[in-house]
């Protein structure tokens, strides 16, 4: 199961700026961006489980909401981009927040990694494809895909 | 085709070379032959362990053999031998100067000096690089380089308490143009990188990174360099480690993985999915906070007779080193894994994070499995210490190593390198008239990278963790003042509240000089480093110094030219100023290629991290104007030259002139000016070091809101000086000081003798005017200077 956790709009226009300003560095000109965290908690817990963990473990319901469908970001003309540390490389966030789990959900889910999710509105995928390895990830480390929303 | 291993003794030169390319062991010729014969002698091949276990143990990494081996400099007619150039100088200072503060030097994972009052600490430092694995990934290479140097501190005696951790980075110039290979990341992306992986890991481990320095150059576009140091209280009876026959070796903290095999020597160069998770590891910041926070129980519990840390090498070399004199019996089956797929020798070299080693006598254990347990932190006894000598690993029935630790540990063979003085034009006229006006350029440098402010680094660090950042690296009225040194005062680990001893620390780098003449360079960085430490009020006669080493590739001789140089300068300025090396790290081989195929090696880069007891915390002093009406004198005379000065760098100088340092004149004045500090008579002091006089007197006055009228014409200066060279020259030795009010004949009878001149006042209007006698040099507002100086670097 993936949970996708979103800062809310209000709240998130200094990360969405920081991160086009960082594109346009890498020189892409994005339209507008969203982005959010990832937790692939990998477990045989029920739906329900999943919600309590998202919703009371991993948001802060002030400024947070959370989703257990990833990909939906309100953007028109966008691409996804999905970054996770390979699974080769040692995940210190996801380990700490796989303890966590075992408390709230009662069993240690076999393994949590945690990975971020950007939603950029951009023109070509090309572009963006060479923006990414520019900025966002290093492939010595980082596995990503980009997909149309 | 046949295992090349099976028929090791054998090999022919070339078949041996190209066995050690593949396997990735960094063995040269020579070696490779010592290792044949050897085994030759014993009759038998060797296993794939024990080569892996020889090659980490006399990798460039373990045994600095370029340092420490013998080279012949050649400088015009003459040749100079030396045998083992690390002993032959910077030792040599350090025995010669027989300090009896130091308690603990050039023998552990860190040099020990006295601290405090009370006879009973002392005070572990030490400072590494993480350049390489920076390159490839700046984030996860920083990360494990500040995890390297902690556990460094954690490793030293039976362990210190980290109470300061240091930074010092150099980059290419982020705005630079030039087209890199293919697998190479942005300047800005390394930055950016190592950054946010100091900051997560010291800020998570709870330790404040609260001193270093940024330095951007294009000789650093492909080869990042990081070094990360640490600073921890060890009480004074745990010091001494010995291993005792009979001991279990008990590993604790991380696991053992693929992560981190060949860390040391791997190439970005082909680098896939499968290379890549064993070349660049993640630090785990919580795990080796649980380390430590078992170690500090243990050790005061009297748990363990010996520790050390699982660096470069892993297992391999943490146990090779505590069994030198006694030898080891391991089993790598009782081993805490990742991960079941490994082969017992990648058990046995792993360099996976977070891990120590412990001598425990055997009826110690049950205590110490019960402090593991209650951390929840991960152990496995791993075998003893037998006391035969000999070097015994197995897994399960197989023989993974087998060896006399003698041979492992004196068998390198080591060859002389050739050193030259590198040739270059001095020029040493007048500058060239710039196009701009001393205004004008005063605020291009004050935004030059190696100028401007540092904030947007160093507010992403925690520096009050702990507490004890008493003088913190921003300082001012606004808190963001560039800081010469940084002062602690670690309570937090002596938990005496009625001590006020406290200790600052801070950094020499001047690799611009450095391209010019390496031997002054290394003079300045260490006169810079002692008066930084000056500048707060810290006790500068006992200074103790770190120095780390950077260059390009040894096999080069004019590289090696520069290290004989610098080295020779250590030696020099520690007599001079009576600052004994403690402990230090070098690192070679930092030159790559770039999309053209143009080599990029560094300069000779050479980082003095320094430190000294502050008597009082409470009186330590910062670096911004305090008062209007207070009087301000620059101390130390201005001499001629442009080399190696942000504005060499900056506009066409046509003078690479650098002056000589006059050390003896130094260490009289500096003498002088602490009395002056300690007498209550200074209300600021600061370093003129990049940028010159014009810049220190700038972040002066707009790190403390207040103006300054200037008239340098009373400056002491070399006959010649032009306006330029005085304002933006870099020579050593001056600081401009900010005298309280009313103390002014004090300070001038404390100072008799010595070139300190006044030269204007504090002002309340917030504007910087500087004459010469009758030249007015320039006229600034403070808010546009600081607006030119305030850039957001990341």
């Amino acid at each position: 199961m993936i949970i996708e956790i979103w800062t809310k709009e209000k709240y998130a226009r200094n990360e969405e700026d920081a991160f086009i300003a960082r594109l346009a560095h890498a020189g892409l000109k994005a339209k507008g961006a969203r982005l959010s965290r990832l937790y692939r908690v990998d477990a045989d817990f029920s739906r329900e489980t999943f919600s309590k963990i998202a919703s009371e473990l991993l948001t802060d319901n002030i400024t947070e909401h959370c989703s257990l469908t990833p990909g939906k970001a309100g953007l028109k003309k966008a691409y996804r981009v999905e970054v996770w540390l390979k699974d080769s490389v040692t995940d210190v966030v996801g380990e700490s927040v796989k303890e966590a789990v075992a408390d709230v959900a009662g069993k240690m889910p076999a393994a949590v990694r945690f990975g971020r999710a950007y939603y950029v509105a951009c023109d070509s995928e090309t572009k963006l494809r060479s923006a990414v390895s520019k900025t966002l990830v290093n492939e010595v480390v980082n596995k990503f895909k980009i997909e149309k929303c | 085709m046949p295992n090349p291993l099976s028929n090791f003794t054998s090999l022919k030169e070339k078949e041996l070379l190209e066995l050690d390319r593949t396997c990735g062991w960094s063995l040269n010729a020579l070696e490779l032959a010592e290792v044949q014969r050897q085994f030759r002698k014993m009759g038998r091949q060797p296993s794939r362990g024990e080569l892996e276990t020889i090659a980490q143990t006399w990798s460039e990494h373990c045994k600095h053999k370029t340092f420490s081996g013998p080279v012949s400099f050649k400088s015009g007619g003459k040749v100079k031998k030396y045998k083992n150039l690390f002993k032959e100088t910077i030792v040599k200072a350090t025995k010669t100067l027989n300090k009896k503060w130091c308690l603990s030097v050039f023998t552990d994972n860190a040099g020990i000096v006295e601290f405090g009052k009370s006879g009973k600490w002392g005070l572990a430092f030490k400072a590494e690089t993480h350049n390489h694995p920076c390159a490839v990934e700046p984030y996860g290479g920083a990360e494990t380089g500040v995890g390297g140097v902690i556990r460094d501190i954690l490793g030293v005696g039976l362990g210190a308490k980290p109470v300061l951790n240091t930074d010092n980075f150099c980059f290419g110039y982020l705005d630079s143009k030039k087209k890199l290979p293919k697998n190479s990341h942005s300047p800005e992306r390394i930055m950016r990188g190592v950054v946010e992986g100091v900051r997560d890991y010291g800020n998570r481990i709870g330790i404040p990174t609260a001193s270093g320095g940024l330095y951007f150059d294009d000789g650093y576009l492909l080869n990042p360099l990081v070094y990360v140091g640490c600073a921890g209280l060890i009480p004074v009876d745990k010091i001494e480690k010995k291993v005792i026959a009979g001991d279990l070796i008990v590993s604790i903290g991380g696991r053992t993985g693929r992560d981190g095999i060949h860390g040391a020597t791997f190439s970005s160069a082909n680098i896939d999915e499968e290379t890549s998770a064993s070349a660049v590891q993640i630090g785990h910041a919580v795990n080796e906070k649980k380390t430590l926070d078992v170690l500090m129980r243990a050790r005061d519990l009297n748990l363990y007779n010996a520790v050390t840390d699982c660096g470069a090498g892993g297992f391999s070399s943490a146990i090779g080193e505590l069994g030198s004199e006694t030898g080891a019996r391991v089993r790598l089956e009782d081993a805490q894994l990742k991960d079941t797929r490994i082969e017992p020798w990648e058990i046995w070299v792993s360099e996976s994070q977070e891990r120590m080693i412990l001598s425990v006598p055997k009826g110690k254990l049950k205590k110490l499995e019960a402090i593991l347990k209650a951390e929840s932190c991960d152990y496995c006894v791993l075998g003893t210490f037998p006391g035969d000598g000999r070097l015994l690993v197995t897994h399960g029935e197989e023989k993974v190593v087998d060896l006399p630790m003698a041979f492992l540990h004196g068998g390198v063979p080591n060859f002389e390198k050739k050193a030259s003085r590198r040739k270059v034009k001095i020029h040493d006229g007048a500058p060239l008239p710039p196009a701009k006006t001393c205004g004008g350029i005063l605020k291009e440098m004050l935004a030059h990278p190696n100028v401007c402010s540092r904030h947007s680094v160093i507010t992403q660090y925690d520096h009050e963790v702990q507490g004890g950042t008493v003088i913190k690296p921003l300082q001012g009225k606004y808190g963001d003042g560039p800081g010469d040194a940084t002062v602690i005062w670690p309570q937090a680990a002596t938990l005496d509240l009625n001590d006020f001893s406290g200790f600052a620390v801070t950094h020499g780098f001047n690799p611009a000089a450095g391209k010019i003449d390496p031997y002054q360079m290394a003079l300045h960085t260490v006169d810079e480093a002692v008066r930084n430490l000056l500048c707060v009020g810290a006790e500068i006669s006992r200074t103790a110094i770190l120095d780390n080493f950077c260059a390009a590739s040894p096999r080069d001789p004019e590289v090696m030219g520069d290290l004989v140089l610098a080295a020779e300068g250590c030696h020099d300025a520690a007599m001079a100023y009576g600052a004994p090396f403690i402990s230090g790290k070098d690192s070679f081989y930092n030159q790559a290629k770039d999309a053209d195929g143009k080599e990029y090696p560094i300069p000779m880069s050479l980082l003095i991290s320094a430190t000294a007891p502050v008597e009082d915390i409470r009186k330590a002093i910062t670096m911004n104007f305090k008062e209007a009406g207070n009087p301000l004198y620059l101390a130390g005379i201005s001499r001629r030259g442009l080399g190696g000065s942000v504005y060499g760098d900056m506009m066409v100088a046509g003078n690479n002139y650098i002056a000589p340092l006059d050390m003896k004149a130094a260490v009289a004045m500096y003498t002088a000016l602490l009395k002056t500090i300690k007498s209550g008579c200074v209300a600021a002091a600061h370093d003129v070091s990049q940028g010159g006089l014009a810049v220190t007197l700038a972040e002066m006055a707009f790190s403390g809101g207040f103006g300054a009228e200037i008239d340098l014409s009373a400056a002491a200066r070399e006959k010649g000086l032009s306006a330029l060279e005085l304002l933006f020259g870099e020579s050593p030795s001056r600081l401009v000081l900010e005298v309280v009010k009313g103390k002014e004949a004090e300070f001038l009878k404390l100072v008799k003798g010595q070139p300190v001149s006044e030269i204007g006042y504090v002002y309340e209007e917030p504007v910087l005017e500087l004459r010469d006698g009758g030249e007015r040099l320039f006229k600034e507002d403070l808010a546009a200077l600081k607006t030119c100086w305030k850039r957001d670097l990341i």
